[in-house]
């Protein structure tokens, strides 16, 4: 047996925390099954605590099998051992939810045999497949959100797990909205038997089920990445950058998300898919350079790679919202060129450049508070700093009366056309200038 | 058996290691030593393959850390300064568990698990749980969880730390027993009469860079450490001394330390020399610091202060 899956088990299953769980919801499914409220029958209660068991405390589990470790003492320990990524991410996923993952199947079971008897085979087991994938989903995702936070801070708060937590729960809530019949569906297309992707219809529940595969495998997959690195195994771009085309091809393929703007009218499909496609990468942007530690010191590394000329090397060593960047970036380019010769072509293109000038300038922006005093707090600065950018300059300068600066805060139509874009660009030639010449200057102080 | 070419190792801030380069020869205990902040928990972090060197290499038995971190994770043991223990596990199951997740198959594991036991002296603890050990036992079987999987480089940061007497001596015991194993042991400290019964070579670590360039022979089997002390002061002791061709460690006006033949022939005409040559010598004897006496010798005197 997988060692960590092992050594879980010897601490969440012991004989007396077993009998406890086992006789606890003996008693209340028992109560229920005599109670004579309809509301409360033994199946019913035994989703109810199957939600309270696997998902709500087994994402605070999930959240902490390596916070844990890290509290303790111990994930130096097991970082230095002879066990693989996978050994780790699966003895920690449902290792860690062992006693969680005990009680649900108890309570599974009840499900089953009230289901075979009212609603017949197929349904129970749909429902069995559904509730386990809840709970998988859940895990999973505040697993995943902790290794992500480790890579930043070793050292975590209670509110902070509680965090990671609560990031499973929303991902249960996305998986319970997907069969729910008045959950996602609404959103991803006004129908709700059909989805159309890429022109083709599609049976809704059956692409909401494949939907829910692949993205549970991505989880798992991120949960595999994340391990490999606190591993000290070092992770090629290829599957970020297949995961960064995955996303761009689905998201672009929902007909209900194209555009029906009048501005847009005149663009081809191809076009509205493109810039679904670059809003994603540029969301994929932002979330990883919030999410990434910005390793300052990688950073210079990565910088004599380049001064050495060993770009492959620096380029395998790109973080992922480097590749987002790049994606967007070649996206939008491919986007400005497929709405040439359309009416406004000149103002979308530029609407265009204002978006990457602004987005650049983001970015380097949270490199930029990085590099600053008391950087351990550099990401809440920079948000603050992207507020203030976005929302209170805007409003101040609206208030005054100066509603010729909007382009100097959003990329935004102007007059001149060339106009907005020449403000994005120099903002984030400016901010991406004092970046690198603070990384520069840190490396001279080190050494 | 490690190693180490030009490591750098960078903090966003400071440059921890700055050019570091030694080699440690197999089946030998080399000592890791230098002021707190010097950089030593940094470097055993980087020979454990846990933080990955800006520039330069560590390699571990022919094995880069860059190329190969978990290979080298399996042939390594590694003690950290503040570790932390399965409390609700059994002696025996934080064994099983170290040895299992060192890659030992189950048939092997259990025998490997009781060698360990033995040889870290836990045997009638096996199935007391690992939170009601005392700290002395705790560090013990630390040290077991470590060495279980037979490794052939072990990392030690500061592992008689809050250790009593006997334990200290047990823990010397232990790391000769190692070595003479097979094994290879660095341990690192600031506590330099703990390491006098076992190394052999100190490697001294200030302010991230290697002092004097390379590890230093502590022991030397032909040659010991001699203190001599004068009655009267003369400065032109150490001149006399490296005139007749003695290895003068330091020495001031009063005293001087020594590496001379252990030849007691030798000694007596030396003291011969010295008392002919009017010097009055009041006391000439070995000295026990060997490695003390070597560290202050390299580092000087503002090393003590630090």
């Amino acid at each position: 047996m997988n060692p960590e899956l092992r050594r879980n088990l010897w601490l969440e299953l012991s004989p007396r925390r077993i009998t406890l769980m086992t006789v606890m919801l003996a008693l209340v499914i028992f109560a229920a099954a005599i109670g004579k409220d309809a509301e409360y029958r033994p199946a019913a209660v035994a989703e109810i605590l199957y939600f309270f068991i696997v998902v709500f405390w087994g994402t605070r589990n999930a959240a902490l099998a390596v916070v844990g470790e890290i509290r303790d003492r111990t994930w130096d320990g097991q970082r230095l051992s002879a066990l693989t990524p996978s050994e780790m991410t699966w003895g920690k996923l449902f290792g860690a939810t062992a006693y969680n993952w005990y009680g649900g199947f108890l309570l599974l079971g009840v499900i089953l045999v009230s289901d075979l008897a009212q609603k017949g085979a197929g349904p129970a087991v749909l429902n069995l497949v559904y509730l386990v994938a809840v709970g998988v989903v859940a895990q999973a995702t505040s697993l995943l959100a902790s290794l992500v936070a480790i890579r930043r801070r070793q050292r975590h708060t209670r509110l902070e797990v509680f965090g990671y937590q609560i990031l499973g729960l929303i991902a249960a809530s996305v998986v319970w909205d997907i069969i729910e019949p008045n959950g996602l569906l609404e959103l991803l297309h006004g129908s709700k038997d059909t989805i159309v992707w890429w022109g083709q219809p599609f049976n809704s529940r059956l692409f909401l089920v494949v939907s829910l595969v692949i993205f549970t495998n991505w989880i798992i997959v991120g949960c595999h990445r994340a391990m490999r690195v606190e591993l000290q195994m070092r992770n090629g771009p290829l599957v970020w950058l297949g995961f960064l085309a995955f996303m761009g091809i689905y998201v672009a393929g929902f007909d209900a998300w194209l555009s029906t703007d009048k501005t847009m009218a005149e663009w081809t499909a191809t076009a509205l898919r493109l810039g679904l496609a670059a809003s994603t990468f540029g969301v994929l942007t932002y979330l990883m350079v919030l999410l990434e530690p910005k390793d300052i010191v990688r950073y210079r590394w990565i910088g004599a790679q380049f001064a050495n000329g060993k770009i492959g090397v620096a380029f395998w060593s790109f973080q992922a919202w480097m590749f987002a960047w790049i994606a967007t970036v070649a996206v939008s380019v491919a986007l400005a060129i497929a709405v040439n010769g359309h009416a406004d072509a000149l103002m979308a293109q530029a609407f265009i450049a204002s978006a990457l000038g602004f987005l650049t300038r983001d970015v380097a922006l949270f490199v930029l508070f990085q590099t600053l005093p008391g950087r351990r707090r550099g990401d809440f600065a920079a948000l603050m700093a992207l507020l203030a950018l976005y929302a209170l300059l805007p409003a101040i300068a609206n208030s005054l009366g100066v509603a010729n600066a909007m382009p100097f805060f959003f990329p935004k139509p102007s007059d001149p056309v060339w106009f907005g874009p020449v403000v994005a660009w120099a903002e984030a030639l400016v901010v991406t200038t004092l970046s690198i010449t603070r990384i520069a200057l840190g490396e001279k102080r080190a050494s | 058996m490690i190693e180490v070419r030009d490591l750098v190792f960078e903090y966003p801030a400071k440059r921890a290691l700055d050019g570091v380069s030694f080699a440690v020869a197999p089946q030998t205990i080399t000592a890791l030593v230098g002021p707190n902040g010097a950089g030593k928990t940094t470097l055993l972090r980087c020979l454990a393959a846990l933080e990955m060197p800006y520039s330069g290499s560590v390699a571990i038995g022919g094995l880069d850390t860059r190329e190969a971190p978990r290979k080298i994770h399996e042939k390594l043991g590694y003690l950290p300064d503040f570790f932390g223990l399965y409390d609700d596990l059994s002696v025996r199951r934080c064994l099983l568990y170290a040895a299992r997740a060192h890659g030992l198959a189950p048939a092997l594991a259990n025998a490997a698990v009781e060698k360990a036991a033995a040889r870290v002296g836990l045997m009638d603890r096996l199935e007391s749980k690992a939170g009601e050990l005392s700290r002395g036992l705790r560090q013990r079987l630390a040290i077991g969880q470590a060495i279980v999987h037979e490794p052939k480089v072990v990392l030690l940061d500061e592992p008689a730390a809050g250790l009593d007497p006997q334990a200290r001596r047990d823990l010397s015991m232990l790391l000769i027993a190692l070595r003479d194993a097979g094994m290879t042991l660095v341990v690192s400290s600031h506590i330099l009469a703990e390491l006098e019964d076992y190394c052999s070579e100190m490697i001294i670590i200030d302010n991230g860079h290697v002092v004097g360039g390379k590890p230093i022979a502590v022991k030397d089997v032909e040659r010991a450490h001699y203190a001599i002390e004068l009655a009267t002061a003369r400065a032109d002791l150490r001149e006399f001394l490296a005139a007749a061709g003695v290895d003068v460690v330091e020495a001031d006006d009063h005293r001087a330390l020594i590496a001379f033949t252990r030849n007691p022939g030798a000694r007596a005409k030396l003291i011969r020399d010295l008392v002919g040559a009017g010097f009055e010598v009041a006391s000439f004897a070995a000295s026990g610091k060997a490695l003390e006496d070597t560290y202050f010798a390299q580092v000087g005197r503002a090393g003590e202060k630090a």
